[in-house]
């Protein structure tokens, strides 16, 4: 096979052997690259080599506490010059003994091998050096510890710099570190290379077989076979479970393996792609696809930290990022519109819906928390996100210093932050789209009951307050009368005029109003009662939990109102706190401050240093961009960029994704990282084909599966012909030789119970729903600021409860324990990738919990509904489960398992308690110490239909669910193949 | 051939070699196989460390306070707050937060002091029982803290970083010395009923692979979620149904040679149906002897809560369990300290000096290390609220925690924090460093006990910090 390579611009070259070929192929003409080479180690001279290489070590890992700042220098050891470097610090003995590298104590301390003695230096285990570097040192030491002076240096470096400087590294252009040595610091060229320009292999003769195939083959052992095609009912599960997340109905599995199994070859090809072709059209391919991209961007509906507001119009995000999946939204449109949506176009909601990306990271301003810290840590976290999404890159390495590793220095980090420096936090109208799925809007009477109550509560209180005040004024020995005075006229006033009432409309607060116009009558303190007189520890507590409820209602009732979740360029408001959804003033371009950017240095947000403009990733030279500086455009002129054909980390990290979506593992190991401490792709010819392929389809995302699922590499069987020879050859396994089977996600486990019991809701879209949670887990109090969290009450009905996991309410606070300990990523971080650990309490939510066992009881009434007779029953329930038909062994077993226990089951099943509708709480309240409980209704809990109970159910039907709950704990149930 | 699903990324895979180990928790009995048994016994060490082999302490029981106790009500007197008591000033500022700024007045303790045990160690005269063991505690006035809001100083103090989804202190401690029981998780808490601000990422694995997690045990109703399984369920029709599973699994796992994770699933599902027995065997305290529930305040308001938790945790560290956190709180108290602080004291106070006692005469001391603290302290002063409820405010500047046992320095006041208690000013030293100096207590060392995640090597002080020798004996 032939393979050469084009760049996106037409550059053609051949190169014969691939692995050297690829990288070698890439030096020189990479953006910004000036020069790099091959390592060639040669014993050198000692004085270059302390030029070469111990003078710039000695400055990387040991300046910094031994000289770099004079005034505090550690154990008094002193590396600026050779004669301090050789006398040694606080020890009193010799650091070096010219000659002698095993009596040098920096020598021994580097090696790190002589503890008892010296301890390891540099103390950071990340820190130590490679065996490379202890060498130079042993060598230079060995050779004399020669230092030679300034012009000796300068004469050595023009005399080799050159030659070094193409064996060592190269240097790469950027705007520029904090310092010229930064600057000017050699990268390896392997850690380069998610910066190099896509180029896409071209493959000349692919004998009718799949590129992919062609590229994987290359990077293929010798001696290595392949796993041979899987059967046709595997294929068929794993490439819906793939695609949609759920998995497929018997029905389905049945007609694919059929028409598989008696097509002709040649034309199972057909077969498969009109199977691919519908499930790429089917709603839940942009369901599973959105959960995949919403596990990158931290998608929940709560703001997180000490209120957790829940983010009444977050779901419109999701539902958006459904939406684009299923329309096969261009990638590059879609990155713009979550960049700078309300920038392309304002007028559409959708655009302003999309920009909820922006939004995704936990947020809030307490008056406990300084405005400007708060703000910076929006743009702090904006700015990493950005980078880890969009371009592979964890951009927060280069928040407090330039770059440890990559080529991005802290100017570029403060260079995009500026970029979203006029960007501002609004929650902000938004009409529903007719795509939208507005149903299911009058669970909102459940609330709005709630914050009747607390209504009702602190009108209640305000007039024991007016009471006590009375109380008050006779124990002090004052008259009332201005202050009766004051209260009669604010009675007298209408409540959209009072002060309190202007805040939260039906709020009646006499008493503190009253207590306001007396200040503004510039009374004294003194001479009116004090805040909440004469309150018990109870009525502290009952009047804060009102009070705070309210304010947390107000985002909940957010989710039914025309708003998103969004942003709007302008200057930037004061805030002391914010404890009510913020709307877009009318002023934005006019009041508040225009933030400037500079870098923050050592990432504190009042150390201001040089100031930055917006502007990109300056390693990327060659993808140019300028970002205009006004307070609108930023975001859309940096998309523009972001989404630009010739970003190679753009389109890399795309694809890179996607391939992990289809086969379980990245090429290259860390999806959100393409720096030099993320790892290397495995087959970077691949990626860069598919970078490229990615983008001459138009950024198609459907395209791309399309490809990808049409390869035999995607068709493998999950075993292995030879298995000691696949783990001699491809120990890592990263060479595509066999196919990975894999645990279903969290999300997948309980959907395709669901989807196997057919209590699945399959409805796309919508405000989210409140499955049944743990009831502990449920009702577990949980403390925000001031105020407990309002419970976790379930939906109603049961086909509210039993919708797709991707719309269940995402607390942050609450997170629900089955997603969690089945690997559900937290949205703190960004999940490149989700885990798939074994741990045993996975067994007792999946064995033991009310929830498995309600789907396995629904699964034995549905196919016993179904069956003709009882081995019918047993293989409709392996159908439904497996995808399968039982075995004859396996049926036998699952007969007499069901016999068995229909003799253990009761005869009947004692009815399930109803839900509670009230709860007590029991709470210390802050301001005294004491203890005070209070209830809380559970109003939709009133309304609670049941899913299917024991209670109703005989003992056949008992016993049958016996089975299923054991079938739903199984390895196959659990496994993708 | 397969990847190891805990360490998805390479830097992890070259510090921490992935073991069969990894895909049991740590809860659960004995182990099948002959060789699951070898490949455990050579995890039981720990992977990590220890780093220093000759260090005391091998358990932790950390008493978070949760809500920021005031440092001036308890351990840290501050007379000279008696002159300025109620006088006025105020603070502005950018830099100030709205709590902190506009109008304020100082506030004086409303709580006497005296001083315990030969050390002579300050303390309110309310902590008449922790008075008893004053010459085993060492207190420390210097520590601050980057965060006067709840949640984020409650994940500093917790987990190193302050806006929370990294490793707790459990979490890092069982990394790096593994387990001492297989068949009790590494880091059990106990929280209140009410779960803190920040909720379980307080105890959260973060990044370190699941089963580093702490384990909540819950305080009301069943210990652990789903542990049994529903009501009616008999043992014997619970064994029926594993022995299905495992029926279907054998023919499964058959077909599928070469698939190792399979087996570490079969066997989770023996582990848990015996810890459904073991577990509450180990919560059950109706069998320690009534002077040892007396001596903790068991049976008595208001010290049975805690009491409970108290001498629940010195079973677990015996049971050989890591790292054990007890939460207590919310001693928030902006207003009426007195009332407030009081109360709460009055519930810690006989069942914290009970756990010392008790560590003590078993000989569990030497090698217990345990932490008392909050998440910051409180300031000297408050804002105008109502006017005659004295309380105090948070304050990332000054905090008194202290620690007891595990090698630390008994006895001794370390730091001081200036005139009216506002700030450290003596031994001061950020919250980083007292992490460092508590791993240390254990034999670790920060710098080494690393994992790699998101583009660079992690650990729990953030980016490194300094021991604070004169905490350690």
């Amino acid at each position: 096979m032939t393979i050469s390579t084009v760049s996106p611009r037409g550059f053609k070259c051949g190169f014969g052997t691939v692995r050297g070929g690829w990288l070698a192929a890439l030096a020189g003409v990479g953006l910004g690259v000036l020069g790099s080479g091959p390592q060639i180690l040669r014993a050198e001279d000692p004085e270059q080599l302390f030029v070469r290489r111990i003078q710039p070590l000695l400055r990387e890992k040991c300046m910094g506490c031994h000289g770099e700042d004079p005034g505090k220098i550690k154990s008094d050891y002193d590396i600026r010059a050779r004669e301090t470097a050789v006398r040694g610090g606080e020890s009193g003995e010799r650091a070096i003994v010219p000659g002698q590298p095993e009596k040098s104590p920096l020598f021994l301390s580097v090696t790190r091998q002589h503890l008892d003695e010296w301890e390891a230096m540099p103390p950071k285990e990340a820190d130590r050096l490679s065996a490379e570097q202890v060498g130079w040192i042993r060598e230079w030491i060995a050779g004399g510890a020669p230092w030679p002076d300034a012009a000796r240096t300068a004469e050595i470096t023009n005399a080799h710099g050159s030659l070094w400087a193409a064996e060592d590294g190269s240097v790469v252009k950027t705007s520029g570190g904090l310092s010229s040595d930064w600057s000017n610091r050699k990268y390896k060229p392997e850690s380069l290379w998610g910066y190099q320009p896509v180029r896409k292999p071209v493959l000349d003769r692919v004998d009718g077989r799949n590129a992919i195939d062609a590229l994987l083959e290359m990077r293929l052992p010798e001696g290595l076979p392949v796993a041979g095609e899987t059967d046709a009912r595997t294929f068929v599960r794993r490439v819906t479970f793939d695609l949609t997340g759920l998995p497929p109905e018997p029905n389905e599995v049945e007609a694919f393996a059929s028409a598989y199994e008696t097509a002709d070859l040649s034309r199972r090809d057909q077969v498969r792609m009109a199977l691919i072709d519908r499930l790429l059209e089917s709603p839940h391919y942009g369901e599973r696809m959105a959960q995949h991209w919403l596990d990158v961007a931290r998608y929940a509906d709560s703001s997180g930290f000490s209120n957790d507001y829940e983010r009444g119009n977050a779901w419109r995000y999701r539902d958006y990022v459904v939406r684009a999946f299923n329309a096969d939204k261009p990638y590059h449109q879609f990155v713009r519109e979550q960049i700078a949506g309300d920038e392309l176009d304002p007028h559409d909601p959708e655009k302003i819906v999309a920009t909820g990306f922006l939004r995704m990271g936990p947020w809030e301003l307490t008056g406990m928390e300084v405005e400007r810290v708060a703000r910076q840590r929006f743009l702090d976290d904006v700015t990493n996100s950005v980078g880890e999404t969009f371009l592979a890159h964890s951009l927060q390495c280069a928040r407090c210093h330039d770059h440890k590793f990559d080529p991005v220095p802290t100017r570029d980090y403060y260079a995009i932050q500026a970029v979203f420096a006029t960007t501002q936090l609004a929650e902000r109208a938004a009409s529903f789209l007719p795509s939208e799925n507005v149903q299911g809007f009058e669970e909102r009477q459940f609330l709005e009951k709630t914050r009747d109550e607390h209504l009702a509560t602190l009108a209640r209180l305000d007039a024991l307050l007016l009471e006590y005040a009375q109380q008050w004024f006779r124990d002090q020995g004052r008259d009332p009368a201005r202050w009766n005075a004051a209260v009669a006229a604010i009675q007298g006033q209408p409540e959209g005029a009072r002060i309190s009432g202007k805040r939260t409309p039906g709020r009646a607060n006499l008493f503190e109003d009253a207590r306001k116009r007396m200040a503004s009558e510039n009374v004294p303190e003194s001479e009116y009662p004090p805040k909440l007189v004469g309150f018990t520890p109870e009525q502290f507590g009952l009047e804060r939990v009102a009070r705070k409820g309210l304010e947390r209602l107000r985002w909940e009732l957010d989710r039914y109102e025309p708003y998103a979740l969004g942003v709007y360029s302008g200057r930037t408001r004061q805030y002391k706190t914010v404890f009510t959804p913020l709307r877009m003033p009318d002023n934005r371009m006019t009041e508040g401050e225009l933030e400037t950017a500079c870098i923050r240095l050592g990432g504190d947000p009042f150390s201001e240093g040089p100031g930055v403009n917006p502007g990109v990733l300056s390693v990327l030279g060659a993808v140019k961009k300028t970002v205009p500086d006004a307070i609108e455009g930023r975001r859309a002129s940096f998309a523009e960029w972001v989404a630009s054909p010739d970003n190679p980390l753009t389109t890399r990290a795309i694809v890179n994704r996607i391939w992990m979506w289809h086969f379980g593992e990245p090429l290259a190991g860390n999806p959100n990282n393409f720096g030099g401490t993320g790892k290397k792709p495995t087959h970077p010819e691949l990626l860069d084909w598919l970078a490229a392929t990615f983008v001459e389809q138009g950024w198609s995302f459907k395209a791309m599966h399309r490809v990808i699922l049409q390869s035999a590499a995607y068709r493998r069987s999950a075993t292995h012909p030879a298995p000691k020879t696949l783990v001699e050859k491809d120990p890592q396994g990263t060479r595509y030789a066999v196919f990975k089977p894999r645990r279903l996600s969290a999300e997948e486990l309980r959907d395709a119970m669901l989807a196997a019991s057919g209590e699945l809701n399959r409805t796309v879209g919508g405000i989210p729903n409140r499955p049944e949670l743990h009831p502990e887990a449920a009702l577990q109090p949980r403390q925000v600021m001031g105020t407990f969290a309002s419970a976790w009450v379930p939906n109603p009905r049961p086909e509210q409860r039993n919708r797709r996991s991707l719309y269940a309410l995402k607390l942050r606070g609450l997170t629900d324990p089955a997603m969690e300990v089945f690997n559900a990523p937290a949205p703190d971080f960004s999940c490149e990738r989700r885990d798939a650990s074994t741990v045993t309490p996975q067994v007792f939510a999946l064995f033991n919990s009310r929830n498995s066992r309600a789907r396995a009881l629904a699964l034995a009434a549905r196919v016993l509904g179904e069956a003709a007779d009882e081995p019918d029953a047993v293989r409709r329930c392996f159908a439904r489960v497996y995808g399968r038909p039982a075995r004859p062994d396996e049926l036998e077993l699952c007969l007499r398992h069901w016999r068995e226990m229909e003799m253990l089951q009761p005869v009947k099943a004692p009815p399930a308690p109803p839900p509670p509708v009230t709860v007590r709480r029991d709470a210390v309240e802050e301001n005294t110490g004491e203890k005070f409980s209070f209830t809380e209704h559970l109003h939709a809990n009133a309304a609670y239909v049941p899913d299917l109970q024991p209670a109703d159910c005989d003992p056949r039907t008992r016993a049958l669910a016996e089975v299923c709950l054991s079938l739903l704990n199984t390895n196959e149930f659990a496994y993708v193949y | 051939m397969s990847t190891s699903p805990f360490f998805p990324c390479a830097g992890a895979r070259a510090l921490h070699a992935p073991t069969r180990r990894e895909f049991l928790y740590g809860l659960g009995a004995s182990l099948g196989s002959v060789a699951f048994t070898s490949m455990l016994a050579a995890s039981q060490n720990g992977k990590e460390g220890p780093h220093f082999p000759g260090a005391k302490a091998k358990n932790v029981i950390f008493l978070m306070m949760e809500g920021g106790p005031s440092h001036i009500d308890t351990f840290d007197p501050k007379p000279a707050l008696e002159k300025l008591h109620l006088q006025e000033f105020v603070r502005e500022g950018k830099q100030k937060s709205a709590m902190e700024s506009g109008k304020r007045y100082y506030v004086r303790s409303p709580f006497k002091f005296l001083r315990a045990g030969q050390s002579g160690a300050d303390m309110a005269e309310n902590w008449s029982h922790l008075a008893g063991v004053a010459d085993d505690l060492c207190f420390f006035r210097g520590c601050t803290v980057d965060s006067v809001n709840h949640p984020t100083a409650m994940y500093q103090m917790n987990c190193g970083n302050r806006f929370g989804g990294d490793p707790g202190l459990g979490a890092w401690v069982n990394y790096g010395l593994g387990t001492l029981n297989a068949d009790l998780p590494g880091f059990v808490v106990l929280p209140e009923v009410s779960y803190p601000q920040g909720g379980a990422a307080n105890w959260s694995n973060g990044y370190l692979p699941a089963h580093f997690q702490g384990t909540p045990l819950r305080a009301k109703g069943s210990p652990i979620l789903d542990l049994s399984p529903g009501e009616g369920v008999t043992r014997e029709r619970q064994r029926k149904n594993l022995d299905l599973i495992a029926g279907l699994n054998a023919a499964h796992a058959a077909q599928h040679p070469g698939h190792e994770e399979l087996r570490a699933r079969m066997d989770s599902y023996e582990l848990a149906f015996r810890m459904q027995m073991q577990v509450p065997e180990v919560l059950d305290l109706s069998r320690e002897d009534e002077k040892t529930r007396d001596l903790y305040g068991i049976g008595h308001e208001p010290t049975d809560a805690f009491g409970r938790k108290c001498l629940l945790a010195r079973k677990l560290v015996e049971k050989g369990v890591r790292f054990v956190q007890l939460y207590h709180g919310s001693w928030d108290s902006h207003d009426y300290i007195e009332r407030a602080h009081g109360n709460l004291v009055r519930a810690v106070d006989q069942p914290i000096a009970a756990l010392i006692t008790d560590l003590k005469r078993r000989g569990l001391l030497q090698s217990t290390l345990v932490v008392w603290c909050g998440e910051f302290g409180r300031t000297p002063d408050n804002g105008v609220r109502g006017g005659t409820a004295y309380g105090r405010d948070h304050n990332a500047n000054a905090m008194t925690l202290w620690m007891a046992g595990g090698g630390c320095r008994a006895g001794h006041t370390v730091g001081a924090t200036d005139e009216l208690g506002m700030a450290a000013v003596e031994g001061k030293a950020h919250v980083r460093d007292f992490h460092v100096t508590l791993l240390r207590l254990l034999g670790l060392d920060d710098n080494k006990l690393t994992f790699y995640h998101a583009g660079r090597f992690k650990q729990l002080s953030q980016f490194g910090g300094t021991v604070i020798r004169d905490l350690i004996a």
